[in-house]
């Protein structure tokens, strides 16, 4: 009786002494959940990005999708990434020719759309940004965008309230430095996928063009898919598409420094294209028959012309109602209204 | 009694059982040493201490500057072994930064103990390094020696004023990492013959000297050119000279 309550109590401790002297790993807290993986048509083909040193998680995500729309990572906390790049325009900005920074600073290109990065080879509309990590630093620290620099951003982060012990969640570092920002703005960034698009869903076999669409279909293909590659309807490439014989804005040349490309610029996807204008490199476009009928009438010549513009385009009436009809189908209803992309409340 | 005894040994057996303990033996790790190396700047021919906010005058383009602020950076460290193989410093990226002292001091660890005739070293940042995205330490892009539009590493900024130049200041930020505007340059020390001998208990410190006035070497005075922003022939010219003239200064053991 006494001895057994001893034993008892013994048995009590002893299991007490386990459980406070059980092996503690002291490294970083496990990552969350993993995802099932980036989730895209396998005619896409594999991502240029690898996300081996950057795996997606469901956190991860959740911090770039915040940060995203925080307008912290600007100098007067005015504008975010959000701000011009706005969902239901398949985050492209819609608000002008030219986007504009803090204190109205007006900038010189229109900012693309996001969408699909992970399969870009090039960023910005020279193609001057070469990683999808590192692409962020430009509107951060560009005085005509945030006007911010990365030291500042870093000291606002970590004397936050609640970002340390995100990115800690993320990262398992307690200081937040220039990399899990980053990071974290990739794995939002790399989750924004359109690939829902009715165009997709032909693909697919789910559904099938109506008669004008179908033989827009067939137009684009003579006259667009060239550069505007399928599926993706881009070929990453960087293309004079006659805007100008004279170029104030180099493209492509400000950063090869190679005469050749003067006027270039990157061929964006056509892609919720329905919802992207303005249109070109700076705005110049706001509706798709305005563009139609560049290419038809408005090309202007100039030494680096694209060769596939060299000869007239030519489209009827019908025919240019018909690849407007196509070019809708390219709108990804899902992307626009996801709500895992949306601004976080 | 019995049972008390049986209960003590349980108990005893839970203390010694939850005890973290690694499998094995311990391995027995060679000895490790510790190379200094540390970068001095000197001015022109005249051995003159190259310092910050201190006027200096150029002897070949006769321009008179100041310079306010002077990084760049130095990588992928080597030691020859004496069996002619090569021992690489992990993750050897330093930028040196003329107004922190510390930062002109390289301490490289974790060398195997050993005799080592040779010494490698990169001026600037390899290609694969310009093209990988986000890193960090000396890579980070909080040092601001990082193009944001065009993306690859500013390998050397050299900045400052000058009543030479036409705004009254100068600012050069060097770099390129492919093709013809490729500036990284490999760069070697044999110690004058030398040999560094590394050990757990003595650390020798090498001494490497920089030349800033090398940056106008070849390139003109600051009337002509006061600013390079982007790589190119200017940028490739005036690294080349400066990166050229780095030389090794002392040994000690």
């Amino acid at each position: 009786m006494k001895s057994k309550n001893i034993a008892v109590s013994f048995f009590i401790l002893s299991l007490l002494v386990i459980s406070i002297n059980s092996c503690k790993d002291d490294s970083i807290t496990e990552p969350s959940t993993e995802f099932k993986g980036l989730n895209y048509p396998s005619y896409f083909g594999l991502p240029h990005y690898n996300f081996t040193s950057n795996p997606l998680t469901a956190k991860g995500v959740q911090l770039g999708r915040e940060l995203f729309y925080d307008p912290i990572l600007s100098i007067d906390s005015t504008i975010s990434c959000g701000s011009c790049h706005s969902q239901t325009h398949a985050f492209a900005d819609h608000n002008g020719g030219f986007s504009e920074g803090v204190n109205q600073a007006k900038g010189n290109r229109n900012a693309p759309a996001i969408f699909n990065l992970a399969w870009n080879t090039s960023f910005m509309l020279d193609g001057g940004i070469n990683h999808i990590e590192i692409m962020p630093l430009a509107p951060i620290v560009n005085p005509l965008e945030m006007n911010e620099t990365i030291s500042n951003v870093l000291l606002k982060l970590n004397r936050h309230r609640d970002y340390p012990t995100k990115f800690y969640e993320v990262f398992g570092k307690k200081t937040i430095d220039d990399q899990m920002l980053f990071y974290a703005i990739t794995q939002f960034q790399g989750t924004i996928i359109s690939d829902g698009s009715k165009y997709d869903m032909v693909q697919q076999g789910k559904s099938i063009y109506t008669i004008e669409e179908n033989a827009g279909y067939q137009l684009f293909k003579t006259h667009c898919s060239s550069c505007h590659k399928e599926p993706l309807i881009t070929d990453n490439s960087f293309r004079n598409n006659g805007l100008d014989t004279i170029f104030n804005d180099l493209g492509r040349e400000k950063i090869t420094q190679l005469a050749e490309d003067r006027g270039k610029f990157k061929v964006p996807s056509l892609r919720n294209v329905e919802l992207t204008y303005p249109y070109m490199h700076n705005g110049s476009f706001f509706t798709l028959e305005s563009v139609i009928d560049h290419y038809t009438d408005g090309i202007k010549l100039s030494p680096t012309l694209d060769p596939r513009l060299s000869s007239r385009i030519k489209l009827t009436g019908a025919e240019k109602f018909q690849l407007v009809s196509f070019l809708k189908t390219l709108t990804d209803y899902t992307l626009l209204s996801n709500p895992n992309l949306t601004k976080p409340r | 009694m019995k049972i008390k005894a049986s209960i003590i040994l349980l108990f005893l057996s839970a203390i010694f059982f939850s005890n973290c303990k690694e499998s094995g033996p311990e391995p027995i790790s060679p000895t490790k040493g510790t190379l200094q190396i540390q970068f001095i700047h000197t001015w022109a021919m005249d051995s003159h201490v190259f310092e910050l906010n201190k006027k200096l005058f150029h002897p070949t383009t006769s321009d008179t500057l100041t310079f306010t602020k002077l990084m760049y950076y130095v990588s992928n460290i080597q030691l020859k072994n004496s069996d002619g193989s090569w021992w690489i410093s992990p993750e050897s990226y330093y930028l040196i930064d003329v107004s922190k002292p510390a930062s002109m001091i390289l301490n490289i660890i974790d060398i195997p103990t050993g005799t080592y005739s040779e010494m490698k070293y990169v001026m600037g940042v390899d290609s694969l390094r310009n093209v990988s995205g986000s890193q960090t330490g000396a890579l980070s892009t909080a040092n601001v020696m990082f193009w944001d539009w065009n993306s690859g590493y500013i390998m050397l900024k050299a900045e400052g004023i000058s009543q030479n130049s036409a705004t009254k200041s100068f600012a050069f930020h060097l770099g390129g990492f492919s093709g013809v505007n490729y500036i990284v340059t490999q760069k070697s020390t044999n110690f004058l013959g030398k040999s560094l001998n590394i050990s757990d208990s003595k650390m020798p410190i090498l001494a490497i000297l920089a030349n800033p006035a090398r940056l106008w070497h070849t390139s003109p005075s600051l009337s002509v050119t006061n600013a390079i922003q982007m790589p190119g022939a200017k940028a490739k010219v005036m690294a080349k000279d400066f990166y050229d003239g780095i030389t090794f200064e002392s040994l000690q053991e």
